[in-house]
C-alpha cells in the first residue's frame, strides 16, 4: 500500500465506476468486468465494495465457490449493514452444501430487512435440504405472503408432495396457475398431479395450456399422449410423440408410447420395433417388458412372450396382471400345471 | 456491407466497421444541433475505458465534431434549456458526479451534484485530530466505532485510514487532516422531463439518478433541484414521461433486480415490480413497459407493475431501444442479442429479425438527417451502422397461435422390420412349443450343473475365498515378467472383524518339467485382520517349447489335512529362453 506524496491528494470518488461494471455484468461481459475491477480494486486498494461484489458473482457463476464466500465475506466486513452481502455469503455457503451455516447467516440477514421474499424463500429451500419440512413450510408461506413469485410456489409443492400431503399441494400449484398463468412448468405438474389423482378432465384442461404455450414442452406431450391413446386417439397422439421424439430422441417411455400406438392401430411388428427399441434403452423398465410380452402373445410367439413376461415379474412381483399373462403364454405352451400356479398367483394378487 | 434478412424493409446507408466507437445505448441521441432541420448524432465514446473519451457528433456519414470529456459518460441527452430563438437543444453529459452542458458543441456549464451527509461524530473526531487532541491510534479506534453503529456511512477518506497499517498512519494524518471531510457520490443515469408543455421542443427538465440511490430533477434554466426522490437501490436505467408540473412518471430499474415506478406526489416508489433476474433493458411502449432480462427473457408489465407476458429469447440480450413512428402510429421494441441479431417486437409478438455482422452494443432509432426512420447501432468491435426503414416497409403480425410445431410433421424413424426377423418369427410360431419345452431343459440343466460345481469347489476348498468361519480368508495372485523369470505375488488378507490367523503355509503344486520354483513351501507370519500381505516368490520356466501350465497355490493350516483355500494360476508363456 503506497501513499503517494503530493500535497493534499484529491481521493478519487470509490464508486465512480460502479454504473460500468454493472453494464458489462449484465450483458455477460465478463472479461471486460474483471478487467475494470482489477483496475479500480488497484486504484482504490480494495475499498470499493461493488467491484469486490461483482467480482465475487462472476467467480461464482464460473464455479469457484469458496474464493466466492471469500470475497463476499470481505464485502460483509466493509460494509456490516448490508442485508444483500449476508445473504450473498449465505447463498454461497448453501452451494457449498453447508445449510445449517447458510440457514443462520439468512437469519442474521432477516434481522437488517425483514420483509424480504427472498430471505424466506432461502430459508425454507436450506430448511428442505436439512429436511426439516415443517420450517420449510413455514419459511416458504412467509415469502409468499410478502411476494408471490413462481418458484416458491413450486418448491412448496414439491415439500407437500413429498409429505404426502397432495391435497395441500395441489391448492399451491392452482393458486400459482392462477397467478401466473402461462407458465409451462406448473401448468404441466399440477396436469401430472391430476392424472395421478384420476381427474382426468382437470389434468387434460391444465395439459393442454402447457402445450399451447409450449407445444415442445417434452413432459406434458408424453402425459396429454398418453391419455389420448387410453381414449383410442392413436393418431393425434402419435403426431403429439412426433414433436417429443424430435426433442428428447432416446427416451424409453416417449418410445413404449409410440409402439402401444401402432399396437392399436394393429400394426404389431412396428409395435414390437419400437418396444424394443424402448427396451434396448431401458432394460429394467417392467412396462416396456409386460407391452413386449402382450405384443408377442398377440403375434403368438409364445415362448418370446414368456421369456419378457418372466422378466417382468422378476422386476414387479407384485402385479396381477403380469401372472395372468405369463398364464396365457404357459397354456399355450401346454404346460398345464404351471399354467395353473400363475393363474392362482394372479388372482391372490389382485384381491 | 450486412446482409438483413429483411432485405425488403431495411436500407443499408452506411457501415463503418472501424469507427472505434464503445459506448451504451444510454450515451446515444438524435438531435438537430444546428437548427437546420437536419438530424445528427451526438455519441459519448467511452474511448478505451480509461482515456480518450470523447463527445462525437455524427452528420450523415461524416464525423463533424470531436471534443474530449473529463470523464467517462454515464449517459448522454439531447434536451431544450431555454425558449430562446433559435430553438437549438443543448447536450447534457453525465459523467462522475457533474453534468457538463454543451451548447453549440462548446462547454456551457457545469452542475455538480450536492454532497452527501457526513456523519457529525466523523467530523468532530477529525476535528479533534487537526487539533492534535489525540494521536491517530486513538483516532482509527474512535472511527472503528462510529463505522459499526452509525447509520450515514464513514467517509472515503477515513475509510482508507481505517485499512492502514500503523506505521502509515502518522503521515496519511498530516497529509489529510487539512482537508474538510466530505462524501461524494456519482450519476449513474440521466433522463429528461418536459417541464410543462408536452411540446416537441419544450423546455425538458434532467432527471439524474445516482449512486447513492437518489433521483433528483434539475430545473434547465438555473440548474436548481426541484424535486428529489430516493430509491432502495442504486438506478441504473430509466424511463420518463410526463410533465414536471402536470404529472410525470419515472420508471427506474435499479442493481437490486427490481423496477421502482415513482409519481409526481411522493417521494418514495409508488409501485414496485420484482424481477427473478436483472434488467437489460427497460422500454415503455403506450401504457406498458417491456423488460429484457439477463435470464434471456423479455416480459410486459402494465404501468402499476402487474404482470403481463413473458417469452425466451433465444440469446442474451445486449441491448434495447423504442421504435417509434409516430407518422405510422407504429410502437414497437428493439432488441439487440448476442448472436448476431437485432429482433423487434410489438408485445411479445416477433416483427423481424435483423442480422448484423457483429454483436451490437447499442441501438437508438429516430430522425436521422431528414429521415424520420433510421436505425442507428454500434457494434462491440466498435462499428457504427446506419439503417433506413423503407417506406413500403410494413410489419404485420404473424399469427400469434403458430400451429403446429414444424417437428410434427417429421416422420418417426422406426426400425424397419428385415427378412431375418421376419423367418424368425415364422420359425418360433411353428416351433413354439418345442423351443420353450428345450430351454427350459436347459435351464434346469445348467442350473444344476452351477449348483453341484459350486458345492463341490465349497467342500474341497477350491475357491480362493476360505469358507472357514475361523480362518476366513481372501487371495488373490499376480505374476509379472515375461519370462523366463516370473515373480510370483499372492495377496492374502484376513477377512476376520477383529481375529488374527496364525499357523498358516503356503503350498505350489506344479509340473516340475516345466517349472522350477524357488520356494515350493512357505510359512507366512501373524494375518492381522485387514491387512494386505503380498508372499513373493520366483518362478522359473525350464522348457524351451512355449508352452504355459497351471500352478495350483494351496493354504494349509498347520495340523489339518485338508487346504483352507486353493487358487489357480494360469502362467503365461515365457517370452524368453533360460540360457544355461
Amino acid at each position: 500500500f503506497n501513499i503517494v506524496l503530493h500535497p493534499a491528494p484529491e481521493l478519487p470518488i470509490v464508486e465512480r465506476r460502479n454504473w460500468l461494471i454493472h453494464q458489462h455484468y449484465i450483458r455477460k461481459d465478463y472479461d471486460t468486468c474483471k478487467a475494470i475491477i482489477k483496475e479500480l480494486l488497484q486504484e482504490t486498494n480494495g475499498m470499493c465494495e461493488y467491484a469486490i461484489y461483482v467480482q465475487a458473482l462472476i467467480l461464482r457463476l464460473e464455479g469457484k465457490i469458496q474464493q466466492s464466500l471469500e470475497l463476499f465475506q470481505s464485502c460483509a466486513i466493509l460494509n456490516p449493514s448490508s442485508a444483500d452481502n449476508l445473504k450473498q455469503v449465505a447463498r454461497s455457503l448453501f452451494l457449498l452444501g453447508k445449510h445449517k451455516a447458510a440457514i443462520e447467516f439468512y437469519h442474521e440477514a432477516a434481522r437488517l430487512n425483514e420483509k424480504d421474499w427472498e430471505i424466506s424463500h432461502n430459508l425454507g429451500v436450506c430448511y428442505f435440504f436439512i429436511k426439516d419440512f415443517k420450517n420449510a413450510e413455514e419459511h416458504l408461506n412467509i415469502a409468499l405472503q410478502i411476494s408471490r413469485h413462481d418458484k416458491t410456489f413450486m418448491m412448496l409443492g414439491k415439500i407437500h408432495l413429498l409429505v404426502g400431503e397432495t391435497d395441500k399441494a395441489i391448492e399451491v400449484y392452482r393458486r400459482a396457475v392462477e397467478y401466473s398463468p402461462e407458465n409451462t412448468e406448473l401448468l404441466t405438474t399440477l396436469g401430472l398431479l391430476f392424472l395421478q389423482l384420476g381427474k382426468y378432465q382437470k389434468a387434460f384442461e391444465h395439459l393442454g395450456n402447457a402445450l399451447t404455450f409450449d407445444p415442445n414442452n417434452y413432459k406434458a406431450i408424453l402425459a396429454a399422449g398418453s391419455m389420448m391413446q387410453t381414449h383410442g386417439d392413436f393418431d393425434v397422439a402419435m403426431n403429439k410423440y412426433r414433436v417429443a421424439a424430435c426433442a428428447v430422441p432416446e427416451s424409453p417411455p416417449l418410445w413404449n408410447n409410440i409402439g402401444m400406438c401402432f399396437f392399436g392401430k394393429k400394426k404389431y411388428v412396428a409395435a414390437i420395433s419400437c418396444l424394443k427399441r424402448a427396451h434396448y434403452l431401458s432394460p429394467f423398465d417392467w412396462k416396456v417388458l409386460y407391452n413386449l410380452g402382450l405384443v408377442h402373445l398377440t403375434m403368438q410367439q409364445f415362448a418370446s412372450a414368456f421369456h419378457f413376461l418372466s422378466a417382468a415379474i422378476n422386476l414387479n412381483p407384485r402385479m396381477g396382471e403380469l401372472f395372468m399373462l405369463l398364464a396365457v403364454a404357459l397354456t399355450n405352451l401346454e404346460d398345464v400345471e404351471n399354467a395353473t400356479r400363475a393363474y392362482e398367483q394372479a388372482v391372490t394378487l389382485d384381491e | 456491407m450486412s446482409e438483413s434478412s429483411d432485405d425488403r424493409k431495411w436500407l443499408d446507408a452506411h457501415f463503418d466497421p472501424v469507427a472505434g466507437l464503445y459506448t451504451f445505448s444510454s450515451c446515444l441521441d438524435l438531435a438537430e444541433l444546428s437548427g437546420d432541420g437536419e438530424s445528427q448524432l451526438v455519441v459519448g465514446d467511452l474511448g478505451s475505458g480509461s482515456s480518450g473519451m470523447k463527445l462525437k457528433v455524427y452528420r450523415g456519414t461524416a464525423l463533424v465534431s470531436e471534443s474530449s470529456l473529463l470523464d467517462l459518460p454515464a449517459g448522454l441527452v439531447a434536451f431544450f434549456m431555454d425558449l430562446h430563438e433559435p430553438r437549438i437543444p443543448a447536450v447534457a453529459v453525465a459523467s462522475g458526479p457533474c453534468v457538463y452542458v454543451y451548447k453549440n458543441l462548446r462547454p456551457y456549464f457545469k452542475f455538480t451534484l450536492p454532497g452527501l451527509e457526513v456523519n457529525t461524530l466523523e467530523q468532530d473526531v477529525w476535528q479533534q485530530a487537526r487539533e492534535g487532541q489525540i494521536d491517530p491510534l486513538t483516532l482509527k479506534e474512535m472511527l472503528e466505532g462510529i463505522r459499526k453503529k452509525a447509520d450515514v456511512p464513514l467517509s472515503f477518506c477515513s475509510l482508507q485510514f481505517l485499512s492502514l497499517d500503523a506505521s502509515d498512519m502518522d503521515e496519511f494524518v498530516q497529509l489529510h487532516k487539512q482537508q474538510p471531510i466530505r462524501r461524494q457520490t456519482v450519476i449513474t443515469c440521466i433522463g429528461t422531463l418536459k417541464k410543462s408543455t408536452a411540446d416537441e421542443d419544450g423546455v425538458s427538465c434532467l432527471v439524474i439518478g445516482t449512486e447513492s440511490s437518489d433521483i433528483f430533477v434539475l430545473d434547465p434554466e438555473a440548474f436548481i433541484i426541484l424535486a428529489k426522490m430516493s430509491l432502495p437501490a442504486t438506478p441504473t436505467m430509466m424511463d420518463v414521461t410526463g410533465q414536471f408540473d402536470v404529472e410525470f412518471r419515472i420508471m427506474v430499474a435499479c442493481r437490486d433486480g427490481n423496477i421502482y415506478i415513482l409519481r409526481r406526489e411522493s417521494d418514495k416508489p409508488k409501485y414496485c415490480i420484482e424481477l427473478t433476474s436483472h434488467p437489460v433493458g427497460l422500454v415503455r411502449v403506450g401504457k406498458s413497459v417491456v423488460v429484457g432480462c439477463t435470464d434471456e427473457s423479455l416480459q410486459g408489465f402494465t404501468q402499476k407493475g402487474k404482470k403481463l407476458w413473458r417469452i425466451v429469447l433465444p440469446a442474451p440480450i445486449t441491448t434495447m431501444a423504442s421504435m417509434d413512428l409516430p407518422s405510422r402510429g407504429f410502437q414497437a421494441v428493439l432488441v439487440g442479442l448476442a448472436n448476431c441479431e437485432v429482433q423487434l417486437y410489438r408485445d411479445k409478438n416477433l416483427l423481424s429479425t435483423i442480422k448484423t455482422p457483429d454483436v451490437v452494443s447499442s441501438i437508438c432509432f429516430g430522425r436521422y438527417g431528414r429521415e424520420d426512420g433510421t436505425l442507428i447501432m454500434t457494434t462491440k468491435g466498435g462499428g457504427l451502422m446506419v439503417k433506413i426503414l423503407k417506406r413500403t416497409a410494413a410489419f404485420e403480425d404473424r399469427d400469434s397461435a403458430p400451429g403446429p410445431p414444424l417437428a410434427q410433421s417429421i416422420r418417426l424413424n422406426v426400425p424397419k422390420k428385415t427378412k431375418l426377423y421376419v423367418d424368425q418369427t415364422l420359425r418360433e410360431r411353428e416351433n413354439g412349443l418345442a423351443m420353450h419345452r428345450a430351454f427350459q431343459m436347459d435351464l434346469s440343466r445348467l442350473r444344476l450343473a452351477a449348483a453341484k460345481t459350486y458345492v463341490k469347489a465349497l467342500e474341497s476348498s477350491l475357491t480362493p475365498v476360505s469358507s472357514s468361519l475361523s480362518e476366513p480368508l481372501k487371495m488373490n495372485a499376480v505374476v509379472q515378467g515375461l519370462g523366463p523369470s516370473f515373480k510370483l505375488t499372492l495377496n492374502i488378507q484376513n477377512t476376520a472383524t477383529c481375529r488374527p490367523v496364525m499357523n498358516l503355509a503356503i503350498s505350489f503344486l506344479y509340473d516340475e518339467s516345466l517349472y522350477q520354483m524357488r520356494s515350493p513351501y512357505m510359512r507366512i507370519p501373524l494375518l492381522v485382520p485387514g491387512l494386505i500381505y503380498p508372499v513373493e516368490t520366483f518362478v522359473e520356466c525350464t522348457s524351451d517349447k512355449g508352452i504355459s501350465d497351471i500352478i495350483k497355490v494351496f493354504v494349509l493350516h498347520e495340523g489339518r489335512n485338508c487346504p483352507l483355500l486353493t487358487a489357480h494360476i494360469n502362467m503365461p508363456v515365457s517370452e524368453g529362453l533360460k540360457l544355461h
